[in-house]
């Protein structure tokens, strides 16, 4: 009798304790985004040069699209392994696109100058793109596959060789069950 | 007549139409504010979007108006900011789907403690009941059946619902009532011909039981009639009552246990929010940096006293703030600051190296760990990845000149140069160096620091900025001394050590080539610039910064 007692009584704590555990273990300011294996939304973005480039005009590619700021340290601490990503994929079908946003013209310029960043970047003057994307900690990354379908989308700063390796499986039309995590900082 | 039928017809279109007109539209900022109350704010997090002051919720409150405008219904608006952030943009959650459960479960919860509750009290009242009431005599009633009814025999488990058990349990009741009756009968509260009646009602509902009990299969009796053998405690009802109440002692206990656990387990893991990017949660669960009054004022306390140079109490606080979180980077940088200025290099580039496992990029303790590396190791590879690694990260103003200046001073190649701990004598061959004497200007002797490092500096004449051409460092240098310098202090290898030199010398009071601060003595070959091979290039230190 008093097994089923220890049982039962088990049986009410346990979920209470299991639910207690998993709130005070998660990161609350973290939002998992629903767009995972999801049609990447369109929009068209006037790039520093001049030139606009709009999303579906790059069908048929596999596109990076990366979220970033010049006031953003883990958008620093990256900067130069996107570059390097570029360099090395830039004659293939793939392309590189940098959107900055809650930035400045000019600091945003000079945070291309500095890390010699060549790949097309402009600026979401309004924030739409960024609502768009779900966009809330950066720098935040999508790969899109050549269908225009997201197939990958990493919070934080992100290394050259996942960029490498993700875009290949975004030219496959491979998408990730889960999104990656790295050092990131919060929108303002 | 019929103009004034016109104008009768115009003054009631006016008249009727005008409100119509005049009444003002459903206001858009109104709507606006009432969808972004709903909405939560991606920054804040624990603020709806028409409350946060943040650049997102504003451009989220511009999108909400935009679709409004574009007439889009209330329920889209919300189902697209739904598709880009999830449910949980929304500060109530749907009543469909999963999420219908946060509303549900509350309810269901409640019931069952209710239906819980009132369980309990059934059977803490029926066990009282069973208790109190008086056990059966034997009777001089000659029926069988009521012989057999007034037998006492182990009442079954109040949770077995066997229907054996119910029939038991009905026996026992009818039992209760033939005492009760009796005792009504003796005491004179009811007539011959009442009790009679009563009687045989309930003896003839008694023996239907006892027919139904003898009705069931043998084997499930023989069961319940070993049951009581094997426990004592049914039949025992003062062992029985004592082990009801360690029940709800222990019970009691339990609960109290459970809720102070709880208690403490809440006040260490909330805490108040430190600015939008922090977290309520945190502490001993999830390992985040404490935010908790007593660690922040101490590290606020360690902070102030390592500006005026208090190191023994600076230390004192950051240890405070270490025993609450052994990680705090910030708390770690400052201590390895401490030992490096005590001189404690290897301690330095510990404390740096564990700030810097918490976090990688703590600028703060990629400063110091590229220092020591420069200064205290000569690891000048070492010293410039770490630089490097800083200047990355710091965005652009005084810090990362500051950074970029003590970058382009470490010489390019890794190997560490010669000690300069000491004055050495000129041994390169003559002609090569520049020598002289170093002394202080008498009115400057008490302004000596100890500690301070010395610093024998060559510039080209011709150069106007940029770094020197030769450093030399000499620790705790004792005045008069001998200098040299050559080839061999040169910062970019391979740069010749020619030509026309302006010789300047620094007693550094925080041994920092790239600072000069309040309290550094300064002085100059009086004569610069000095041509390579000179010597007696004395230079008297005179001036006070």
């Amino acid at each position: 009798m008093s097994w089923r007692r220890l049982i039962i009584t088990l049986l009410i704590i346990a979920p209470i304790l299991a639910l207690l555990a998993f709130g005070f273990t998660r990161d609350a300011k973290y939002i998992t985004s629903p767009l995972l294996a999801k049609p990447a939304t369109s929009f068209t973005v006037t790039l520093y040069d001049g030139k606009k480039i709009a999303l579906a005009d790059l069908r048929g590619k596999a596109v990076f699209l990366n979220f970033w700021a010049s006031w953003c340290t883990p958008c620093r601490a990256e900067a130069h392994d996107l570059e390097a990503a570029w360099q090395k994929v830039k004659d293939k079908d793939m392309i590189f696109l940098g959107v900055a946003l809650q930035d400045s013209d000019q600091a945003s310029k000079e945070f291309l100058k500095e890390f010699n960043v060549t790949y097309p970047n402009g600026r979401d003057e309004s924030g739409k793109i960024a609502v768009d994307y779900g966009t809330w900690g950066i720098p935040e990354s999508f790969f899109i596959d050549p269908q225009g379908r997201i197939t990958y989308k990493h919070v934080g700063a992100i290394r050259a060789a996942l960029v490498l390796s993700k875009l290949e499986e975004a030219a496959k039309g491979i998408a990730s069950a889960q999104e990656g995590r790295g050092d990131y900082q919060g929108v303002r | 007549m019929a103009a004034l039928k016109l104008f009768l017809l115009y003054v009631l279109l006016v008249l009727f139409h005008a409100p119509l007109h005049a009444a003002p539209a459903p206001d858009l900022e109104d709507r606006t504010r009432e969808i972004a109350t709903e909405l939560r704010c991606v920054v804040c997090q624990n603020l709806s979007v028409a409350d946060s002051p943040s650049e997102m919720a504003q451009q989220m409150r511009a999108i909400v108006r935009e679709q409004l405008q574009a007439g889009k219904t209330d329920e889209q608006i919300k189902e697209f900011f739904v598709s880009k952030y999830g449910e949980w943009v929304l500060l109530k959650p749907k009543t469909t789907g999963f999420s219908a459960l946060l509303w549900i479960l509350p309810y269901v919860v409640l019931v069952i403690g209710v239906i819980t509750a009132l369980w309990f009290v059934r059977r803490w009242s029926t066990n009282k009941r069973q208790s109190v009431t008086p056990r059966a005599e034997s009777s001089d009633l000659a029926p069988a059946q009521g012989e057999l009814l007034r037998q006492d025999f182990a009442l079954p488990d109040i949770e077995d619902t066997s229907s054996r058990a119910q029939l038991l349990r009905e026996r026992g009741r009818v039992k209760d009532e033939l005492n009760e009756l009796e005792f009504d009968f003796q005491s004179g509260k009811l007539s011959e011909t009442d009790y009679a009646a009563l009687k045989h009602e309930i003896e003839s509902k008694g023996g239907t039981v006892l027919r139904q009990l003898n009705s069931l299969p043998a084997e499930p009796a023989r069961k319940s009639q070993h049951k009581p053998a094997k426990d004592k405690s049914p039949k025992d009802p003062v062992s029985h009552n004592r082990f009801k109440r360690w029940q709800l002692i222990s019970g009691g206990v339990f609960l109290m246990l459970f809720g102070l656990a709880l208690g403490v387990m809440l006040t260490q893991s909330i805490r108040p929010r430190q600015g939008a990017n922090d977290s309520m949660t945190g502490d001993f669960m999830t390992g985040t940096t404490p935010a908790n009054g007593e660690a922040a004022a101490a590290l606020a306390e360690g902070k102030q006293a390592f500006s005026r140079q208090e190191f023994p109490k600076a230390i004192e606080a950051f240890k405070k703030v270490l025993s609450a979180d052994p990680n705090h980077p910030e708390a770690h940088s400052y201590m390895g600051f401490v030992l490096m200025q005590a001189g404690h290099g290897d301690g330095a580039l510990m404390a740096f190296e564990k700030a810097l496992t918490r976090a990688p990029n703590f600028p703060m303790a990629l400063w110091g760990k590229g220092m020591v590396l420069y200064q205290d190791k000569k690891d000048f590879a070492g010293a410039r990845e770490i630089f490097e690694r800083l200047l990355n990260l710091v965005p652009p103003g005084e810090e990362r000149n500051e950074v970029a200046k003590v970058l382009a001073e470490i010489p390019a190649t890794g190997g560490a140069p010669k000690s300069t701990s000491t004055a050495a004598p000129a041994a390169t061959p003559s002609g090569q160096n520049i020598s002289g004497t170093i002394t202080i200007d008498p009115k400057l002797k008490d302004k000596i620091d100890p500690q301070a490092a010395l610093f024998i500096i060559a510039r080209p004449a011709a150069a106007t900025g940029g770094p020197p051409l030769a450093v030399k460092k000499i620790d705790k240098p004792t005045f008069p001394l001998t200098y040299s310098l050559s080839q061999e202090n040169v910062m970019m290898q391979g740069t010749p050590f020619t030509g026309k030199i302006n010789i300047t010398v620094r007693l550094d009071k925080d041994g920092n080539p790239t600072t000069r601060g309040a309290g550094d003595l300064t002085g100059e070959y009086k004569k610069n610039p000095v041509e390579v091979g000179a010597k007696n290039a004395d230079v008297i230190v005179d001036q006070l910064l």
